[in-house]
């Protein structure tokens, strides 16, 4: 059941809806009526999900962007005189951090009845996100981006990378790339969105300390993004809808921002592919592994290649894909090795543990990338890593 | 009341402002939800986390323009200025209103710097049927720490000065 409020006006803007399987009203967009007249339709079927459900009604407020005070009494005074007539009832409000003010504000209700209760969502969101985005990972993360960058900043301007554009650069990260990108091809404007609040202050210090102006680091879901449609001429999102569990959903609020005729561009590994010599057999059962290893945790760290499907799926146009392999005669031998050596760690220093695996597998599982650091640091030997970019274009 | 006085605070800058005449303003009511999410990006850029402070201020901003347009008016301008000093951002609106009106707003603003405010705000939200003007003002003390006075322009005109600081720390 889904009621759309009237087209005319800011009313407009906003979408309830009802899913009884889930017992779940949910409530979307920017609802700033002038009376609560105007709200009629979604206060009856707020009034007539109470009636439907048993136990607990959840109400998801996850992408509601704005509700004047007009419309917050109305929808709160339907709950609160619910809680009063069916006190078995549970209410679970469900925010999110992102937007900024449902979560006090929704949470003030639960002063008023106890059986009101508020959920931030975000938090469970990227299953796996955590091993990657915490504390010692960032000074590999910023290897990690030197040694892409040799390549991209040749490769970005055949993908909409161009002085002046306004872009977006999803899931930043450390916001290193951004920086990146300002200093080579100057850019209008750069908003930098990421879920990690550790990494965004890191980026933020960075951006202080060496007086970068003119990129915004903004904190933000990727999947359900407070950002305007139709914004930018260029959105990047790099080596990451590889480890979400969702990337279709992702690359559906990149088309959704991105401007008709813009283009959003994706990179993402395809990590059975890394490679080495010497040891290659040794090499390439670790990374199969590790492919296996991310499987496990809902990300597909093989998406590389799939890139073109999903940019055609998610409806872009004149799709641009390619590859490059970064590599061990990439500046500094000792930069790849020390980014296997951090891979090692955490791949199977902590998610292999946490899957369960004995100590034999893991055993073995070292050695693979112990035998890539060789590889890298060795006087004749060669290691790869292996990258595709791709990009597409939405439709005028 | 306190008179206006523009060298009060020199350290606030002005960044942007937008003057309307009273009956178009009133013309539609979509106007407060244009000129706050207008303004509020406009001013957003250069604050850490842009976007999330860009849809605090358009709420709090928003508010204060529902407020003004259910105020009776006695013609003529509104003027909406917001300006900065370092973490606090100000909003002033001014427009011309009768004695009546502007008694109201004198006690409202009052009010709301109230101890029991809390209290009073979550007794409107269990108790009201829609929010009045008083508790959209109450509204925005307790949930975005704001600090509000209004200033008297001249005989027929004043300005609500609301104080917003660190709206997305």
């Amino acid at each position: 059941m889904t009621a759309h409020l009237s087209p005319t006006g800011t009313v407009g803007r906003f979408k309830a809806h009802f899913d009884l399987n889930n017992q779940e009203f949910s409530i979307a967009g920017s609802v700033r009526p002038q009376t609560i007249d105007e709200l009629a339709p979604s206060l009856a079927l707020l009034k007539e999900s109470i009636d439907n459900v048993r136990g607990v009604l959840y109400i998801n407020v996850r992408r509601l962007a704005q509700m004047n005070n007009t419309a917050f009494h109305a929808f709160s005074r339907v709950i609160i005189d619910a809680c009063r007539v069916r006190p078995e009832l549970r209410f679970v409000v469900i925010t999110s951090s992102v937007v900024g003010w449902t979560t006090r504000k929704f949470g003030r209700l639960s002063k008023i009845e106890p059986s009101i209760s508020v959920e931030e969502y975000d938090s469970e969101f990227y299953p796996g996100q955590s091993f990657l985005e915490e504390g010692g990972f960032i000074p590999i993360l910023r290897t990690q981006t030197k040694m892409t960058w040799r390549h991209e900043r040749s490769i970005l301007p055949r993908h909409g990378m161009r002085p002046g554009i306004v872009m977006a650069d999803i899931c930043c990260g450390i916001g290193d790339f951004a920086v990146l990108a300002q200093k080579e091809f100057e850019p209008a404007r750069i908003v930098a969105l990421d879920h990690s609040k550790s990494s965004l202050a890191y980026a933020r210090k960075v951006a202080s300390e060496f007086d970068i102006t003119g990129i915004e680091y903004t904190y933000g879901d990727a999947s359900e993004m407070l950002l305007d449609d139709d914004q930018f001429d260029l959105v990047t999102c790099r080596h990451s809808l590889q480890i979400f569990n969702r990337p279709a959903q992702i690359l559906k609020e990149l088309y959704r921002i991105c401007k008709p005729g813009g283009r959003v561009y994706i990179t993402n590994e395809k990590n059975s592919h890394c490679l080495g010599e010497p040891r290659a057999e040794s090499i390439r059962w670790t990374y199969n592994e590790v492919a296996k290893l991310f499987e496990h945790f809902d990300m597909d760290v093989e998406l590389g290649p799939k890139s073109r499907r999903y940019l055609a799926d998610a409806g872009f146009d004149d799709i641009r894909v390619e590859s490059f392999m970064v590599t061990n005669l990439d500046g500094d031998p000792k930069d790849f090795a020390d980014m296997i050596s951090a891979w090692e760690d955490v791949y199977a220093g902590d998610m292999a543990v946490k899957r369960g695996d004995s100590e034999e597998f893991i055993k073995q599982f070292r050695q693979g990338f112990k035998d890539h650091i060789s590889a890298a640091l060795h006087p004749k030997g060669y290691a790869g890593w292996p990258i595709w970019a791709a990009s597409g274009q939405k439709p005028l | 009341m306190p008179t206006k006085d523009a060298n009060a605070e020199p350290s606030f800058r002005t960044m942007i402002q937008v003057d309307m005449e009273i009956a178009s303003f009133l013309s539609n009511w979509a106007h407060c939800d244009y000129i706050s999410s207008y303004l509020a990006r406009t001013i957003s850029h250069n604050r850490p986390d842009s976007v999330l402070f860009s849809n605090l201020f358009s709420s709090a901003l928003n508010e204060l323009l529902e407020v003004t347009f259910r105020t009776r008016h006695s013609g003529g301008a509104l003027e909406c200025r917001l300006s900065r000093h370092g973490e606090t951002d100000r909003i002033e609106l001014t427009f011309a209103c009768g004695q009546e009106e502007r008694t109201f707003l004198e006690d409202a603003v009052a009010r709301v710097q109230g101890v029991d405010r809390q209290a009073r705000y979550l007794s409107s939200l269990s108790g009201d049927v829609a929010p009045s003007r008083d508790m959209m003002l109450l509204e925005l003390t307790v949930n975005y720490n704001a600090t509000l006075r209004l200033e008297e322009v001249d005989a027929d005109t004043v300005t609500i000065v609301v104080d917003l600081g660190g709206l997305a720390n």
